[in-house]
């Protein structure tokens, strides 16, 4: 196997294929750091131009593309509150609010470490236990999801604000995600007649608007002077203090992220929030998560990046994409002539070992990038409010016409900034509305598959080893806190 | 092949060639959009971009290609964008099996029966699989457990209304036996729930499933094809009519063009795909692919397009979808 990762390395190091992985991050950068237009959207509109590239150049530099989106998405999430991704969301809670501390710096940095860590983590990961993970993978199916995406839910409870009003707000996200059509059956419902609703409603519009016109529409309230937040530049680099803080949670955020992202029905942004909530269990400083937790940033990131990695394990192994990216370099795949599929780890090993190389490569690429230019991105941030808040307006507008390519798109994201504006108003916390919208489709599948599968019986929930154990921690979940409610000693 | 139907075909070819000599051919002017319901990835779509790759490089077509995936909502946001624009000469509808069911399925009106029709290309069979370890050794023995144990064998499916749901509903009516189908959100949601092992059978494409049965993860059970493949390992594998279950389903892709397209235009695209499909290059990935190149052009192609969905408006009335 080091012989194979040797040759992979060989191949990965020629110039030509140095300059199209560079190419390839640099992309995924930009494409990451739209709102609207993913790194699934921005690799199947450059792979028309890999036609004429050798296959393994071609899908090292759409592999690029795929994990350099992950590292773009943080910066529009940290500055201006708009995650690009729905992988985005937890970072954009902690790290918007470190943004508005000054610390804008430190938090694109340690988000540039942490995906960089987890990033190449999973590589290894992929290049060693591929095959036995992705049987792991398989063993997750309906009821799993099920139970992972109710979990999710119940967790969106304690986001900020009083359970009552977050829990409120995830209700709200459910009930936005049941208009457009019923998943299993095709079935049209909700949609009032409407056409721009008929294939329901987006994460992105919702996301864009609720986090970035919102919080633009807001701050056009406050009448006295905006003062540009204040960056001393001691502030944009990490502490000591904030790299200690952060080591574990970068670790536990890269586990998390890695077996998420290689269930193929889950994704990064289910392994961005789990890892977040299991990280303020283990911080010090809980009551920090929410409010600028360093360490929230860096599990977040840390996840979604192992997460965009492990996707590939059931892809290269088996023939699954685990998410929307990863299909698109499956069809890539395709189109270069190279079949993919169970045997495509013995039949292709030269390229898929240089993919892997590559990747390694690429994450070194995107720390070389990021890490210093995370002060002068933050920079931006000294401009006054008057003049960044229509380049918000703009980019957000832009990033959601890009995304569907239709003024519906337009008006639902203003529609959604209205609403993001008058929760802001009620103290209503916006993030579990766009979480619940993200896990609905997951949750409701999954149930009604679940069900299938048992021909109706809820036995299958405990029937099966993983579920149970699932199962348990729902109960947990729901039960610790009115337990602690009881335990509490009197004052 | 009885005399008349030999003579129908005869008099087929000699109208398809006679309308080929009348027929006026234009090409369009700027840049073309292939548009395609479905996302990046998906078969229309790597189907489509690899014939706008060959016409494009084999200089068959010199005007710039773009595929533009209008995914979402079964197809219609791509159907509904080109219904949009009669008369449009740059912009072509890619022809998938949600181009015919989701109006059926939505109550709406046929799209099929709106654009114009230019070509039917490349089709593809499926193939039946089971789980590696199952008892089963050929269909009659699923047909049988299916009879003791009605909706106890379930069917990991791609979407609700799609290929494999039409392959479900007509061995269901053809063995005269009941099956659970489960949708998933795609097809490789499917494969991965049925690669778990959690359910007895699941509908591959013919290099999808050889590989699957290369790898040792399943078995297979039949093709629903008219005849048996000829290429080594395919070759074993019996069709469901030699095992006394009547199907023979294929998927199929083409194109078509807006409504009140000039016919002159259509005329011209279809000897287009028509060279591309000549390619030697195209040949190689069907036969790669282990895909089927029957050409239908214009006139041909739209009974052949009104054929398809008639049967999908049969099956989906009798699966209780059509609306």
């Amino acid at each position: 196997m080091i012989d194979a990762l040797m040759q992979g390395f060989a191949v990965a190091f020629l110039p030509e294929n140095l300059l199209f992985i560079f190419l390839g991050v640099l992309m995924g950068q930009v494409v990451g750091a739209l709102p609207g237009l993913g790194p699934a959207a921005g690799m199947a509109l450059l792979l028309p131009l890999t036609f004429g590239l050798e296959p393994a150049t071609a899908i090292m530099m759409l592999a690029g593309i795929m994990y350099g989106g992950q590292y773009g998405g943080t910066l529009t999430s940290v500055l201006i509150n708009v995650p690009g991704e729905a992988s985005g969301v937890m970072t954009a809670m902690d790290g918007h609010a470190m943004a508005r501390q000054g610390r804008a710096g430190a938090a694109l940095s340690i988000a540039a470490i942490g995906s960089f860590i987890a990033g190449v983590g999973a590589v290894i990961a992929v290049a060693i236990i591929t095959p036995p993970l992705a049987s792991v993978g398989l063993r997750f199916n309906a009821p799993e999801y099920f139970l992972l995406a109710l979990l999710g839910i119940i967790a969106v409870g304690s986001l900020g604000g009083t359970p009552i009003r977050s829990l409120l707000a995830g209700v709200l996200g459910l009930m936005v995600a049941l208009v457009g059509v019923d998943p299993l059956t095709g079935t049209p419902r909700l949609n009032f007649g409407i056409p721009a609703l008929y294939q329901g409603i987006d994460f992105i519009p919702v996301a864009i608007g609720v986090f970035g016109i919102a919080e633009v529409l807001s701050s056009l309230e406050r009448t006295e002077k905006l003062e540009p937040i204040r960056t001393r530049l001691k502030d944009m680099w990490l502490t000591a203090e904030d790299w200690t803080t952060c080591r574990f949670s970068i670790l536990r955020g890269g586990v998390i992220g890695l077996f998420v992202g290689i269930m193929p029905g889950a994704g990064a942004s289910v392994a961005s929030l789990l890892s977040y909530l299991a990280e303020r269990k283990f911080s010090k400083q809980p009551e920090k998560f929410g409010s600028g937790a360093i360490d929230g940033v860096a599990a977040a990131e840390a996840a979604n990046n192992s997460a965009a990695h492990g996707a590939l394990i059931p892809m290269l192994s088996l023939g699954i994409p685990g998410n929307a990216s990863s299909a698109v370099l499956l069809a890539a795949l395709i189109l270069h002539g190279i079949k993919p599929g169970p045997m495509l780890m013995t039949q292709e090993s030269t390229l898929v070992w240089a993919l892997i190389a590559s990747m390694v490569l690429g994450n070194v690429f995107l720390l070389i990038m990021n890490l210093p230019m995370a002060p002068v991105f933050a920079a931006l941030l000294r401009i006054p409010y008057v003049y960044l808040a229509p380049g918000i307006l703009v980019i957000s507008l832009v990033g959601a016409y890009a995304a569907t390519l239709t003024m519906a798109t337009v008006w639902m994201c203003i529609f959604f900034g209205l609403l993001g504006w008058v929760m802001m108003k009620l103290d209503i916390p916006r993030a579990p509305l766009v979480l619940a919208l993200v896990l609905a489709p997951l949750m409701e599948t999954s149930l009604r598959q679940a069900l299938l599968l048992s021909f109706g019986s809820p036995m299958i929930f405990v029937e099966r080893p993983i579920s149970a154990v699932l199962v348990l921690a729902v109960l947990f979940a729901l039960i610790a806190p009115i337990a602690r409610l009881f335990l509490r000693p009197r004052r | 092949m009885s005399k008349t139907l030999t003579l129908t075909v005869a008099m087929a070819l000699a109208l398809s060639v006679g309308t080929g000599v009348a027929q006026e051919m234009r090409a369009p002017v700027g840049p073309i959009e292939f548009t395609v319901g479905a996302g990046a990835g998906g078969s229309p779509d790597v189907i489509m971009r690899t014939v706008a790759q060959i016409m494009n490089e084999e200089g068959i077509v010199e005007n710039p290609i773009v595929v533009q995936n209008r995914s979402g909502a079964g197809h219609s946001n791509a159907y509904n964008h080109v219904l949009g624009i009669p008369g449009d000469e740059n912009t072509l509808l890619t022809l998938a099996s949600p181009v015919f069911t989701t109006p059926i399925v939505q109550g709406t009106p046929s799209v099929i029966d709106q654009i114009t029709p230019i070509a039917g290309f490349i089709q593809s069979e499926l193939m039946l699989l089971t789980t590696p370890g199952s008892d089963w050794a050929g269909l009659q023995d699923m047909v049988a457990f299916a009879k003791e144990n009605p909706g106890r064998v379930r069917v990991a499916g791609g979407a609700s209304g799609g290929n494999d749901h039409v392959a479900t509903g007509l061995i269901e009516t053809a063995a005269g036996i009941t099956l659970t189908y489960i949708p998933h959100e795609s097809g490789g949601a499917a494969r991965a729930t049925f690669l778990g092992g959690n359910v007895e059978l699941h509908f591959a494409t013919l290099s999808e499933g050889m590989e699957q049965i290369g790898a040792g993860t399943a078995k297979p059970l039949g093709i629903l094809s008219a005849e048996r493949r000829s290429e080594p390992g395919v070759a074993d594998i019996p069709t469901a009519t030699e095992q006394g279950v009547d199907v023979v389903y294929t998927q199929f892709w083409g194109v078509g063009g807006p409504a009140d397209l000039d016919p002159a235009v259509a005329a011209w695209w279809a000897d287009k795909f028509r060279q591309a499909t000549e390619t030697q290059r195209w040949k190689d990935g069907l036969a790669a692919n282990l895909q089927l190149g029957n050409f239908y052009a214009l006139d041909e192609a739209g009974s052949y397009f009104a054929a398809e969905q008639d049967t999908f408006r049969s099956v989906l009335t009798q699966i209780g979808l059509a609306k």
